[in-house]
């Protein structure tokens, strides 16, 4: 059960790193995708329009590198069922999970290009490469949609002495040994709870768990002093009183806790979390890529969609191939550097 | 109990009831193949019951959950082929009864367990799980290491004859387990560069290997031997005589409970319940009784099946009062619970108390069906005793192959099955129990991850374990449980010795 448990939550709530704040600048909002990619191509794949792609021409399948009933499992499978009505084709789900999402992704990678074969990548993507783990780079791939991202949280016990973030970093500044817990090592909630720990100059003790439940478990025993997992892991025990979000580390406040300050406010300039999206292998044609960027792109819009990611306590947010390859690109810088510097392996 | 009786009013209509009997039909399939545990049977019915209304969709899942949990023991118990790794140790008892000629008898005991089991820690998560859940938040990273510890401990107990050959294979099975990332740093260990050995050897293969390919192999060279023609056993349906049942009873409501506690614990689930409970159940034995375990003992089965079923409601204890899951189950349960817009968690008995009471009315029929169909079943069963060998074997075979590569649609998995069948013959060949191998491969990674938690938490002082109330009885009861057969033993043979 152990294994099967440690599966499950990887696929729910693990993940890895992400600086929201990338790609913001572009109009990746749009949706209507013949201005992907690269210059060169752009021509083709408007010359080429959608109906001229004999695309698809048999159900879809979209690869989940985590296990049946997690939350990216969850994610996929709830778009599948409204993206079929769009691509006008059986959109089916495949779960390869293994290696922390390494094993879907490399399978995900070496699929057929021609677009019936599409992968759920999360930030993992990013981060397992630098993090030695995987043999894959994001290159591998050619993003055509995101559909959720989640901000990192520090989340304090209730009746905690911290009451606000500068109470906190005040704290941090000063003492070493703040136990910090987290979804295990190397992976999105410790790179989180790493970048703050660089960019305050503290010294946390970092505490990894098998996901984020357990972290969260320790932290209501009172076990642990904080936890960095995403604001909506801990939103139950939140709306019971029995924790307290001190900060989100998001470039804006999150809809669902609006009295909850940003790090930035507190002038910590951080935004790191978690993000899920979906992708095609490298080679992919333009226009097959543009056909499945529109069809996605009108189902993530569908009301039953965006209820499940609430729902299930998941940030909604929509990139089309554009928007979702800047921000994989920032991303990509950000844990280039970040993760080399925190010496994982010792 | 008002809101218990409009629970049941709930649960009995005639929709409701109707998803329970099938869940729970189907939970027994499910778990009675090999490979196909509990955890796969609830998220295999969860795309489906997204497309019922809450209530409809959440007991559905529930029936499955108690269904398979006990579907496992009836593969254990003919076939000794545990369906779920949560009925390896009804195996242990259960097989030998087979092979006596008394399975009916088994199966009617390890239905009339499981449902017991499954009662009693309901009944315990409608009455007390508040005082359970705090009990279990007091439990972090240094009490999940002594629970996992005295875990191991079992392996002494469940070694059959010889202990050297049940600590050497246990010993075996901690350093198989130490393959795949660590726990703490993420390091890839003995991975060779293969991406799924980044999680480790997941020990469902394994166990499907050591129980069903080493049993098929074992009784094909038998058959090849022996040319025999289908060996008729002796399974007259005998239902359990009251006076039977009486011998069982005081192990099925200790069994329950500890099924119930160690199922309210994250991070420990119904494989391990069972045989703690197993191992209790021996423990409080008689000392002539002590001997008969592994032999065909019906308390055997009997706490193995409450343990593992007592695990059910326990389970849903952190998930409804803390909104944590305990288990792998109760993972796709809160994901379940969130689809249909609830969310489980302190506020649940308040926003929605109707759908909990009808939840737990739901788990209360599921265990009462569990043992209804389990005994009406047990006719249906036996018959597959009765399938000639050159059928029975092969299917046994590639049921095994289905059931391995079916856990991660992996065919790595389906090749450690293979390993682990060869090896699995040869060590029933010379004598070694494959049962302490499991045990370590569930509990290995526990013991090694919390541990080192908990040195993470105590920056490095051992005497975190020693200080802590709950760690330290559980590690003392630990090393108990290890050096008491030993002793016994020692004193047995010294007596022995006078004798004669």
């Amino acid at each position: 059960m152990k294994k099967g448990l440690k599966t499950v939550l990887a696929g729910a709530l693990s993940s890895a790193v992400l600086l929201s704040a990338c790609g913001e600048e572009n109009n990746g909002n749009e949706v209507n995708g013949s201005n992907g990619n690269n210059g060169k191509t752009n021509e083709a794949a408007n010359s080429n329009g959608n109906e001229e792609v004999a695309f698809p021409e048999d159900r879809i399948e979209i690869i989940v590198p985590y296990a049946a009933g997690g939350g990216t499992d969850a994610v996929a499978r709830s778009f599948a069922e409204v993206a079929e009505e769009h691509l006008g084709e059986n959109v089916s789900v495949l779960n390869r999970e293994g290696g922390g999402g390494a094993v879907g992704m490399q399978e995900g990678a070496n699929a057929e290009p021609d677009g019936h074969t599409v992968t759920m990548v999360t930030v993992e993507l990013l981060t397992l490469p630098h993090s030695g783990l995987a043999q894959f780079t994001y290159e591998d791939f050619t993003p055509v949609a995101l559909l959720n991202e989640d901000a990192a949280a520090i989340t304090v016990p209730a009746d905690s002495e911290w009451e606000t973030i500068d109470d906190f970093i005040e704290t941090a500044e000063n003492e070493s040994g703040i136990q910090i817990g987290n979804s295990g090592t190397g992976a999105i909630w410790h790179l989180a709870a790493a970048a703050l720990e660089q960019e305050i100059g503290a010294d946390f003790n970092h505490v990894p768990f098998d996901g984020a439940a357990p972290a969260i478990t320790a932290l209501l025993g009172g076990h642990i002093d904080a936890v960095t997992v995403s604001a909506g892991e801990v939103g139950a025990q939140v709306e019971a009183g029995d924790l307290r979000i001190l900060a989100v580390m998001a470039e804006d406040r999150l809809d669902a806790f609006p009295d909850v300050p940003t790090l930035e406010e507190s002038g910590v300039d951080l935004s790191i979390g978690t993000w899920r999206g979906l992708a095609v292998p490298n080679g992919t044609p333009d226009g097959v890529v543009s056909v499945l960027e529109d069809a996605f792109g009108e189902a993530a819009q569908e009301d039953s969609f965006i209820e499940t990611l609430d729902n299930l306590d998941l940030g909604y947010r929509f990139e089309g191939s554009e928007g979702f390859e800047d921000l994989i690109q920032s991303q990509d810088e950000l844990f280039e550097e970040l993760i080399p510097s925190l010496d994982l392996n010792n | 109990m008002e809101m218990m009786l409009h629970g049941f009013m709930e649960a009995f209509q005639f929709n409701t009831i109707t998803l329970i009997i099938l869940g729970v039909l189907a939970g027994i399939i499910i778990g009675s193949l090999p490979g196909l545990t509990a955890t796969m049977g609830v998220a295999l019915f969860l795309p489906i019951s997204l497309g019922m209304d809450a209530i409809g969709g959440i007991v559905l899942l529930i029936a499955v959950y108690f269904g398979s949990i006990y579907g496992g023991s009836i593969a254990a118990i003919l076939l000794n082929t545990p369906g779920t790794p949560a009925s390896a140790a009804t195996a242990l008892d259960g097989y030998p009864m087979t092979k006596a000629g008394e399975a009916g008898k088994a199966l009617a005991i390890a239905a009339i367990a499981s449902g017991a089991g499954g009662l009693i820690s309901t009944l315990m998560l409608t009455l007390i799980s508040p005082q359970l859940s705090t009990v279990a938040l007091r439990f972090s990273a240094p009490e999940s290491f002594a629970l996992a510890l005295f875990g191991l401990s079992i392996i002494s107990s469940i070694s059959g004859k010889s202990v050297l050959k049940g600590l050497a294979v246990g010993v075996f099975g901690l350093i198989i387990a130490t393959v795949g990332m660590d726990p703490m740093t993420s390091y890839p260990r003995f991975t060779f560069d293969q991406p799924t050995l980044l999680t480790g050897i997941n020990f469902i293969p394994v166990m499907i290997g050591l129980f069903a390919v080493a049993e098929a192999l074992i009784q094909i060279e038998n058959h090849l031997k022996v040319k025999e023609k289908t060996k008729s056993i002796t399974t007259n349906y005998i239902f359990p005589k009251l006076r039977e049942l009486k011998v069982i009873w005081m192990s099925v409501i200790r069994s329950s409970f500890i099924g119930t506690f160690i199922g309210s614990v994250p991070g420990a689930g119904a494989d391990i319940a069972a045989f703690v409970a197993y191992n209790e159940a021996k423990r409080f034995s008689t000392k002539e009784e002590r001997d008969t375990f592994g032999k065909g003992n019906p308390k055997g089965i009997a706490s193995a099946e409450a343990g593992n079923n007592g695990v059910t409601g326990g389970a849903m204890v952190p998930l409804l009062t803390l909104g944590i899951p305990g288990d792998a189950v109760a993972a796709v349960l809160l994901g379940a619970l969130m689809i249909h817009g609830m969310r489980p968690g302190p506020m649940l008995f308040a926003d929605n108390a109707e759908m909990v009471y009808t939840l737990f009315a739901g788990m209360f029929i599921a265990a009462v069906l569990v043992t209804i169909f389990g005994l009406l079943g047990v006719k249906l069963f036996t018959k597959v005793l009765y399938v000639p060998k050159h059928i029975l074997l092969p299917t046994i075979l590639i049921l095994s192959i289905v059931g391995a590569y079916s856990i991660n649609n992996n065919f790595f998995d389906v090749y450690v099955m293979l390993i682990a069948g060869v090896i699995g013959y040869f060590m029933k060949k010379y004598g070694f129990p494959a049962s302490p191998l499991v045990l370590a491969l569930i509990l290995g990674p526990m013991a090694e991850s919390e541990m080192r938690r908990a040195l993470v938490m105590s920056e490095g002082s051992y005497a975190i374990f020693f200080t802590r109330p709950i760690s330290a009885t559980l590690i003392a009861l630990a090393v108990i449980s290890m050096i008491a057969p030993i002793i016994f033993r020692y004193i047995q043979y010294r007596k022995e010795n006078k004798a004669s």
